[in-house]
């Protein structure tokens, strides 16, 4: 079995016009937002927390859960860790427009935007996508507490950064590295404990 | 050879059974037959014979392989086709045989003349689409969710050397004869 091969495959599927539409979409309404405003959200706290909390309400969205949860999926001889991998790819470029949309905005309106800030902001999202990922394979309240753990994982992980400590985007970006692998093993255990029920 | 044993399988959520519990042994070539209450409890029980769904008692092997423990390897052997069939168009079909060529790392173009050819003896429709996907990769045992008659034969003639397990929704009292004559084939 060639596993990069079928990764390729599912990432490719997910990667429709509806995905192209949802990604132009975020990033022009998280634009908007930043363009507007930039200077209210001046702490950069904000921008970390929008990104997050936009990032894990996105990747929980019903009808692309839905999607994920088609029997296809689960007849395909992969390993729960390799359908994990592949499923993660696209909500992950999904939630890179967020801080490239308010990059932009805030950028258009003062002029200036600092690169720490966009990866830092990177670095929430992708933190908050990971862990959000769980959520998609459950329902209800458990599904809603995912959502806003993911959210606060984003944060909690750019808070070195945030609080402008020293070295703060290197600790950030350290444990959102060790967040997110641990988001993507936990997301492959979900995957690999799920069993698709005829509704 | 065996390519199926399910030793007395159940399957509950929240202390709820939701399939009326079956055992079956299927040898290559043969085809067993699951009969449920109703058309749910079928489609779960077709899903755990294909490695898709982990029971909740009993064990299920498809060839060697335990479906619990070695769920890519058991559904390697296994083409599973969903009640629902598949609904798509040709265009959609054609890219969903490529998806599965690449997910089976199969030669795309050759995917694609099998998939023609398997449609060729059954006729078009969702059901025999979803046949046609589910073949388009060698498989040893082929799960029908509960499939016609004329399904189950056509598919036979395609894959002589499979086992062939479909499911039907029948009375509680039909339940347990056929499948202790299902287990005793």
């Amino acid at each position: 079995m060639n596993e990069f091969r079928a990764t390729i495959a599912i990432v490719r599927r997910h990667l429709d016009r509806r995905f192209a539409i949802d990604w132009a979409m975020e990033f022009g309404i998280v634009a908007a937002i930043a363009y507007v405003f930039t200077h209210t959200f001046a702490h950069p706290l904000f921008p970390l927390g929008i990104a997050s909390v936009l990032a894990a309400a996105s990747t929980a969205e019903r009808s692309h859960a839905e999607s994920l949860r088609r029997v296809t999926f689960f007849a395909m001889p992969l390993y729960g860790r390799q359908l994990a991998r592949a499923h993660a790819v696209p909500p992950a470029l999904l939630s890179l427009a967020i801080p490239s949309g308010y990059a932009l905005g805030a950028f258009a309106r003062t002029h200036v935007f600092p690169a720490d800030l966009l990866g830092a902001m990177v670095c929430a999202a992708l933190v908050a996508t990971l862990v959000a990922l769980s959520a998609i394979f459950r329902d209800g309240a458990r599904a809603w507490l995912y959502v806003v753990l993911a959210a606060l994982a984003g944060i909690a992980t750019t808070l070195p950064f945030a609080l402008q400590s020293h070295d703060g985007f290197a600790v950030s970006l350290a444990l959102g590295a060790v967040a997110g692998f641990a988001a993507l093993r936990a997301f492959g255990e979900t995957l690999a404990r799920y069993d698709p029920l005829p509704g | 050879m065996k390519i199926l044993r399910a030793t007395a399988v159940a399957f509950e959520r929240d202390g709820t059974d939701l399939i009326a519990p079956f055992s079956l042994s299927l040898e290559a070539g043969a085809r067993g037959e699951v009969v449920q209450p109703n058309a749910r409890a079928a489609s779960i029980a077709a899903r755990i014979c294909a490695a898709i769904v982990r029971p909740s008692h009993g064990a299920v092997y498809v060839g060697e392989f335990e479906t619990r423990l070695q769920p890519p390897q058991a559904k390697r052997l296994v083409g599973f086709v969903d009640a629902g069939g598949f609904d798509g168009d040709l265009h959609a079909l054609r890219c969903e045989i490529a998806f599965r060529a690449d997910v089976w790392n199969l030669d795309v173009a050759a995917a694609q003349v099998r998939a023609a050819e398997i449609l060729a003896v059954l006729g078009d429709g969702a059901y025999a689409r979803a046949i046609a996907l589910a073949l388009v990769a060698e498989v040893a045992l082929v799960v029908l969710d509960q499939p016609t008659e004329r399904f189950i034969a056509r598919t036979r003639r395609l894959v002589p050397q499979a086992g062939i397990v479909n499911t039907a929704v029948g009375a509680p009292e039909r339940i347990a004869g056929r499948q202790l004559l299902a287990a005793a084939r």
